[in-house]
């Protein structure tokens, strides 16, 4: 379980994240959702320790403030929004370094599987700057993914940490990422992961979180969630949920796709 | 943390070297004079080189330093390199079983590893004055067993410089001479005290115009106005670097002056001019001849 | 980006990178033996060899030349090169740019105003301070400007245990004006001796090579070089950035101290014995990563062999080509390695924009 207990967060002298309290349980894909400027990038970076925050996070029970990295990191992994690269590695190279450092040790095959289980494993040695932008963010999954591949080891749940995963991606891989964090979940791992789509966070999370202006105004299953009061509130516009756009604009609803 | 941990750097550091020049101290020992009728030679130093020539004794020339550059026979010999900066295998690959060599030869672990090696090493001590020449000369014949010759040529050399002291007394208004080393980008870099520009320009009866400063340094062109002098003294340059007398006279710096005006430019050959070494009495009289006439 | 279509296949590059480590060991070898062997006093190593394996005395000339001169310039050649391009890989992976040196961290400045202070100032030292100090006032000099300029960048860039590599570079072209500001004072105060003296240093040479050097700068760079070796994991890690480095489990924190003190005490160790010896530590890594890949658990061994076979042969060469005068080191590395640079940058631009 992560438990975030009174997490503030101030730049410059702007309040950016207000007194936020949750608690996310392993087996769950809990979605952070919330209008842009919301906070959802920032409560992500405090629980993952990437910003220097008010309250504490603990991991199951574990103040994570007071863990070193290598303990971390086995534990944990997390794929930021934008990732760089210095040198030209390989595709394989980048999977490899999350997985020398996480769990799953030294063990080879781990990371040629993470690399299928994105579908590059035929884009092993190419050079990673050499890939499009979708296709570098499913590498870093795949690395992210090698770092904690297996979701519970004796009995301990690992957690994933993403970051928009799904962002620069197609509709069909944007399929298989979620349902990438669904199995993972369903395995026995925990998953927090800010999302933008809400088609996407209503069909495979398990608990929705609503950022709005820096504070968290909704915490509960997807259905209760994504309602048109608390939609409307949050994105300040008006919305509707479950209502057919007027004939003739045709729409695509991810939940329709065969993949 | 850091602090503490610098400072026991730095002594272990002092600790270290200090107990190093301990050792090379040990190794260096006296040097011997007993070598007077080596026939190998290694000659180090301009002035050093002319005088073994004016002994005579070129035949037991094996090598050279790359400021040895006079007489021309002298440029045929190997070149060691340069006296700051030696190699130490490259010297002993000459095989000399005496090195003769200006102050200042170079660098320490060279000169150790050269001791270590046994080979005399003799410096001839560096003054810029007329006795200064004539100890250097002394110096030389003592350490190649000539002191007869050597006797004979500080002789000369003193008479000469007799001569050209006798002739100072002839000049009622000594001429400010200025000592221009370069004019690279129209800067102009220019003689001190305490080099051998000044030592010549006194000993030829003109004044240093610029006494503000030690060594060669660059000077604003106001400071040569203030200067006024009344001669500019420059180095023959072969070759396409050399600036032409008018070139200097049209420097706005140069133009107020009296020798821009009167056309008073002199251009004397470097190695002969600041040498230092046998010929320099001549050079003197050769200067002073240029400034006064006759 | 025609290179999409063009990438080179990339094999298994750490098992290439594996077989690098015993190809440069033996090439090490062969040039070590080399250098004992070249030299322009025509003493010869097997004779040598020969008269001991036979229980002879050598001469003393075989003696100084074989064992005063060569050896520890050999020795002092391979910690050297190994220390500058070892060095200049850490940099590299510290600062995600493959153009980085040590330069940054504000060695070398102050390095160089140690080495011109202790050049020009040596001279106004008391009889007694200069006979303790000795030939090894400019080394010492030169080690400790190093050193305490990297520590003053050190300083001004940590802010609350994080250092911010981002402000150490800045700082480091704030630091290294005013150090050039100072170096020129003192050049201006310099005669013209000295000011040969300072030419000569900035250009670097073994020259000078002695047992005593060996026995003061080598344990340190053997310990600073050995130590960087260590480093090449959380390198990796820091190629994506920081906060994916501590993600995946790197101490960065930890890291960098390491890297910026390693690189301070190995560079100014080898600067403060050899002078300035540039192009290596970008050269070396370079051409590394296009043979054998960017990982850096294999590339800073590769790097510090790699690096010691190429001052060794520009030292060869230094010592040959205008015998019985020497050209300084720095010369020869820089005609031999600014032609080779220019033609990676031709050939593989595509690789270094990376």
């Amino acid at each position: 379980m992560i438990k975030a207990v009174d997490i503030s967060v101030t730049l410059g002298k702007r309040l950016i994240l207000d007194h936020v309290a949750f608690e996310a349980q392993a087996g769950q894909v809990t979605a952070i959702v919330g209008p842009n400027g919301s906070g959802k990038t920032t409560l992500l970076r405090a629980v993952t320790g990437d910003v220097a925050h008010k309250g504490v996070v603990s991991l199951e029970g574990a103040n994570i403030a007071k863990m070193p990295a290598w303990e971390l990191a086995s534990r944990r992994a997390v794929l930021p929004q934008a990732s760089t690269l210095a040198f030209p590695f390989t595709v394989i190279e980048v999977v490899r370094m999350g997985q020398q450092n996480g769990s799953s040790g030294g063990f080879e095959p781990i990371a040629m599987a993470a690399l299928a289980r994105v579908g590059l494993q035929d884009y092993a040695n190419r050079f990673l700057q050499d890939l499009s932008g979708g296709e570098q963010q499913r590498v870093q999954l795949a690395r992210v993914l090698a770092q904690v591949w297996f979701p519970v080891v004796d009995g301990m749940p690992r957690w994933l940490f993403l970051d928009e995963p799904v962002s620069a991606l197609d509709i069909g891989h944007q399929l298989q990422v979620m349902q990438i964090m669904r199995d993972f979940a369903q395995a026995g791992g925990g998953v927090i992961t800010v999302m933008h789509d809400l088609n996407l966070t209503a069909m495979y999370a398990d608990r929705v979180m609503m950022m709005s202006g820096g504070r968290l105004i909704a915490n509960d299953a997807p259905a209760q969630v994504l309602t048109d009061d608390i939609l409307s509130r949050a994105y300040n516009c008006d919305l509707q949920t479950n209502v057919l756009p007027a004939a003739g604009v045709p729409f695509i609803l991810p939940h329709m796709a065969q993949v | 943390m850091m602090r503490s941990s610098l400072s026991a750097a730095t002594q272990l550091r002092l600790a270290l070297s200090a107990a190093c020049v301990g050792i090379a101290a040990l190794c260096a020992g006296p040097v011997s004079a007993q070598s007077s009728d080596a026939t190998r030679i290694l000659s180090i130093g301009g002035s050093v080189t002319e005088i073994v020539y004016a002994l005579n004794q070129q035949h037991r020339l094996i090598a050279r330093d790359t400021t040895s550059v006079f007489p021309e026979a002298a440029i045929k010999l190997p070149d060691v390199g340069y006296i700051r900066a030696l190699s130490a295998e490259g010297v002993l690959s000459v095989a000399p079983e005496l090195i003769l060599s200006e102050e200042g030869a170079g660098p320490p672990e060279t000169v150790a590893a050269l001791q270590a090696a046994s080979i005399p090493f003799v410096t001839i001590p560096e003054a810029y004055t007329a006795q200064g020449v004539v100890a250097k000369v002394l110096a030389v014949g003592e350490a190649l067993g000539q002191q007869q010759a050597a006797q004979a040529l500080g002789d000369q050399i003193n008479q000469q410089f007799a001569q050209a002291a006798d002739k100072l007394n002839g000049v009622t208004e000594r001429k400010k001479v200025l000592f221009v080393l370069s004019t690279q980008g129209g800067r102009v870099l220019a003689s001190g005290t305490h080099t051998a520009a000044d030592g010549i320009i006194t000993m030829a009866g003109g004044i240093n115009a610029i006494t503000a400063f030690e060594g060669y340094k660059p000077l604003t062109d106001e400071a040569i106005l203030a200067a006024a002098p009344d001669v500019i003294l420059m180095m023959d340059r072969t070759g396409d670097h050399a600036i032409d007398d008018e070139a200097i006279r049209a420097m706005p710096a140069f133009m107020p002056t009296a020798a821009a005006q009167t056309g008073a430019i002199i251009r004397m050959d470097g190695a002969y001019l600041l040498g230092f070494g046998p010929r320099t009495a001549q050079a003197a009289l050769d200067l002073h001849a240029a400034l006064y006439g006759g | 980006m025609t290179a999409l279509s063009e990438a080179p296949r990339v094999m298994d590059r750490m098992q290439l990178a594996r077989m690098a480590h015993l190809w440069l060991a033996v090439l090490l070898v062969l040039v070590s033996v080399a250098s004992l062997a070249i030299g322009a006093s025509g003493t010869s190593l097997w004779a040598a060899l020969m008269k001991v394996a036979q229980g002879q005395t050598l001469t003393q000339t075989e003696e100084v030349v074989l064992w005063d001169i060569r050896a520890p310039r050999l020795v002092l050649g391979i910690l050297v090169g190994a220390s500058l391009a070892v060095s200049g890989a850490v940099m590299q992976g510290l600062f995600r740019n493959p153009l980085a040196d040590p330069g940054l961290v504000g060695v070398s400045a102050g390095a160089g105003l140690g080495a011109i202070s202790a050049i020009v100032l040596g001279g106004l030292l008391p009889a007694s301070v200069a006979a303790i100090t000795g030939p090894y006032l400019v080394p010492v000099a030169a080690f400790l400007g190093g050193w305490c300029s990297t520590m003053l960048l050190y300083r001004v860039a940590t802010r609350g245990g994080r250092t911010s590599v981002a402000t150490m570079l800045l700082a480091g072209i704030a630091l290294g004006a005013l150090s050039g500001a100072a170096s020129g004072l003192l050049v201006y105060a310099a005669d013209d001796r000295q000011l040969r003296d300072l030419t000569f240093w900035g250009l670097g040479s073994l020259a000078g090579a002695s047992w005593a050097k060996v026995m003061i700068a080598g344990p340190l760079i053997l310990l600073a070089v050995g130590v960087a070796t260590t480093l090449g994991r959380g390198l990796n890690g820091l190629a994506m950035g920081e906060a994916t480095a501590h993600h995946i489990g790197i101490p960065v924190q930890r890291m960098k101290n390491i890297a910026i003190l390693t690189v301070a005490a190995a560079t100014g160790a080898a600067v403060a014995v050899s002078g300035g010896i540039g192009f290596i530590g970008i050269v070396v890594p370079h051409l590394l990563r296009l043979w054998t890949g960017p990982d850096h658990r294999t590339l800073l061994i590769n790097s510090a062999l790699l690096g010691a076979i190429l001052l060794l042969v520009a030292d060869m060469i230094s010592r040959v080509v205008i015998a019985p005068a020497e050209l300084p080191i720095g010369i020869v590395t820089a005609v031999l390695g600014a032609p080779v640079f220019l033609w990676i940058l031709l050939r593989k631009r595509g690789m270094v924009d990376m």
